[in-house]
């Protein structure tokens, strides 16, 4: 009888029970796609991240993380790589020499971290043929073709086929200067990188460093599946066991910090959304009380105790929340699943994103747990919003209560 | 000498709640036996629906006692009257007496379902209750599809459901016309005699209190007098 009469009350001022309702709607609905925005804002990033930078693993020197020096190899590096590319988990692996310099084009000169690289292994990592705007991806199959960033040609003031000098310092720290031509401008998501990572053959860039073909400084891994990433690493770590094997996570730590701190935002922003929405539903159930102090004045002389009509006002809450929550619910995960299909296009902010590494179109993506955490959290924070309402309605006095006009 | 069902000793009630306090009953004694058919009747702030709320347990009085059916009521702790109310006590108010989403039936069944009377006794018992009032028909109507002296005579068989020893009344014909008035009445009047439910009404409605079979006048919190008359 409870059930029946809560449920029959909230019906009784249609209107009302329907703003309270619409509020719900729209919270639920305002807190999952911010969520699935920010997550498909930071999930792209990652991704760019992982599959065009870090790649899942990388193998180096144990002193050359910290020294950054070319003559810290790996050996054998190319007998490593022929077995890694072997293996059923690996969708990619390449191997690469690296060595920080100058650059000096006709008018100016910028410090630049130099990468030699495999053209047809880097296809599947780098990925520097996508992200070409002029020029061909090794096409001339010379060696003194190098691909420069968009944003340090202009710096450099250069264009495609400008010939410029890098200079920088071999394995035995002699000074080395060579001279390479534009074969490519690339503009990848990540335009800070875009300005000081080049890409040479690397085969070239191992004569200048004085590199055997056998050694490099980096080898990179891409799985197929992240999910085996922890399990891979350790094998890589025994295949070779005097090199310093590092996930994505470990060589990039920020990107971790922005999964773990995504966890927070959702509670933030949920919070938020919530403490709103809370101030709406102790206004309509506090105003439902009161307008009702005769009747439940009446309710209690004739049996009801307090528990029940304690009950009886959590019980209406709770049904306008379970009419809300699913319909919230289910036009944020519509929502999400049009956008997350066909993009969200921020090009009018792209510029300012695409220096931290951002694409310009986003594509909403929500995890599942996160609409139960959010339908849970809406859910409390009905139930603790009705709590005062009814308290108020426990302080009533039967006999003052009808007489009341 | 019949039973005692409402013994009501130095009852006081002073309302402190305003800047002047206000001694809306001041040493009540009330005797009162069971199936007797008592208007309580004076004017305005006279006290007469402070007392009904005394004996009905919803109001506690600031000094004296009050015993419905030899239980100290103003003893008895909140939890502990409204169970005893629920069992021995039915209301009729002037005005708001039903819960507005629930049918005639529902109405009735709430206060037999609060007693945990099992569905087959209580929708038996329902039908009962609304023939007597005459509102047989009117089972699945709700409050706001019957007319003012319906909904009264939905109130008096709600009260009646509980089987109650006692019915006390607030003005239950102050909202209804000449006609719905008399018709409640006689319904209330025929209860009494025949299943010896004492009631206690008040009003100002002098139709009504030629009903009654006794009169007791309140006036200034005090009893004025108390008259044994024959019922026209």
């Amino acid at each position: 009888m409870l059930v029946q009469i809560a449920w029959r009350n909230i019906w009784r001022n249609k209107t009302r029970s329907f703003v309270v309702i619409g509020s719900i709607v729209i919270g639920l609905w305002a807190s999952v796609f911010i969520l699935a925005f920010a997550w498909g804002l930071y999930k792209n990033n990652i991704d760019e991240s992982v599959n065009r930078q870090l790649s899942h693993i990388q193998i180096h020197h144990p002193e050359f993380t910290n020294q950054q020096e070319s003559k810290y190899v790996i050996k054998n590096s190319d007998s490593i790589l022929s077995i890694l590319q072997k293996e059923d988990l690996v969708q990619a692996a390449s191997a690469r020499s690296i060595t920080q310099g100058m650059i000096t084009s006709p008018t100016t000169v910028a410090g630049v971290t130099i990468y030699g690289i495999s053209p047809k292994a880097e296809i599947k990592q780098i990925g520097l043929n996508e992200n070409l705007i002029e020029g061909d991806y090794f096409a001339s199959g010379k060696g003194n073709e190098i691909f420069i960033g968009e944003k340090l040609t202009k710096k450099l003031k250069i264009k495609l086929r400008s010939k410029v000098v890098v200079t920088f310092t071999d394995i035995h720290s002699n000074i080395v200067s060579a001279a390479f031509r534009v074969g490519g401008i690339y503009k990848s998501k990540n335009l800070s990188l875009d300005e000081v990572n080049v890409y040479v053959q690397k085969q070239s860039l191992d004569k200048l460093l004085d590199l055997q073909p056998s050694e490099s400084n980096e080898l990179a891994i891409l799985l197929k599946d992240e999910a085996a990433l922890e399990s891979y690493k350790s094998g890589v770590q025994q295949l070779v066991p005097s090199g310093k094997v590092e996930d994505w996570k470990d060589l990039s730590p920020h990107l971790e910090m922005v999964i773990e701190s995504f966890n927070l935002y959702t509670y933030i922003i949920t919070g938020i959304i919530l403490l709103a929405l809370t101030f709406g539903i102790v206004n309509t159930m506090l105003m439902s009380v009161l307008e009702r102090i005769r009747e439940l004045g009446m309710l209690m002389a004739i049996g009801f105790n307090k528990r029940k009509i304690f009950s009886m006002i959590m019980l209406e809450t709770f049904f306008l929340t379970l009419i809300g929550c699913p319909l919230g619910l289910f036009i944020g995960w519509l929502s999400i699943l049009i956008l997350g299909t066909y993009g969200i296009n921020i090009a009018i902010f792209s510029e300012g994103l695409a220096s931290y590494g951002f694409s310009s179109i986003i594509y909403p993506e929500l995890d599942n747990q996160i609409y139960w955490i959010v339908a849970i959290m809406c859910l409390i924070t009905a139930l603790l919003s009705a709590i005062y309402p009814a308290y108020r309605a426990l302080q009533l006095n039967p006999a003052e209560s009808i007489r009341k006009i | 000498m019949g039973k005692t069902i409402i013994d009501a000793h130095n009852v006081s009630k002073t309302y402190k709640e305003t800047m002047v306090p206000v001694k809306a009953l001041q040493d009540v004694h009330l005797h009162i036996e069971e199936g007797e058919f008592v208007a309580l009747v004076g004017p305005s702030g006279s006290g007469k629906s402070t007392l009904l709320n005394m004996i009905g347990g919803l109001d506690e009085p600031t000094s004296g006692t009050v015993f419905v059916d030899g239980v100290e009521i103003t003893k008895l702790s909140e939890n502990k009257m409204i169970d005893f109310r629920l069992q021995n006590i039915g209301f009729v108010f002037q005005s708001f007496n039903l819960i507005p989403v629930l049918t005639s039936r529902e109405n009735i069944g709430f206060v037999l379902q609060l007693q945990k009377v099992p569905k087959k006794d209580r929708e038996k018992r329902v039908l009962e209750l609304l023939r007597e009032v005459g509102l047989e028909e009117k089972v699945n109507s709700r409050p706001g599809e019957l007319s003012g002296g319906q909904q009264q005579r939905v109130a008096v068989a709600r009260a009646l459901a509980s089987k109650p020893k006692i019915i006390l009344a607030d003005e239950p014909t102050a909202n209804l016309d000449s006609k719905s008035a008399g018709n409640l009445m006689d319904i209330m009047a025929k209860l009494n005699q025949e299943e010896k439910i004492t009631f206690l009404f008040s009003t100002h409605d002098q139709r009504v209190i030629e009903k009654a079979r006794r009169v007791i006048t309140l006036v200034d919190g005090k009893v004025d007098s108390d008259v044994v008359q024959t019922p026209t």
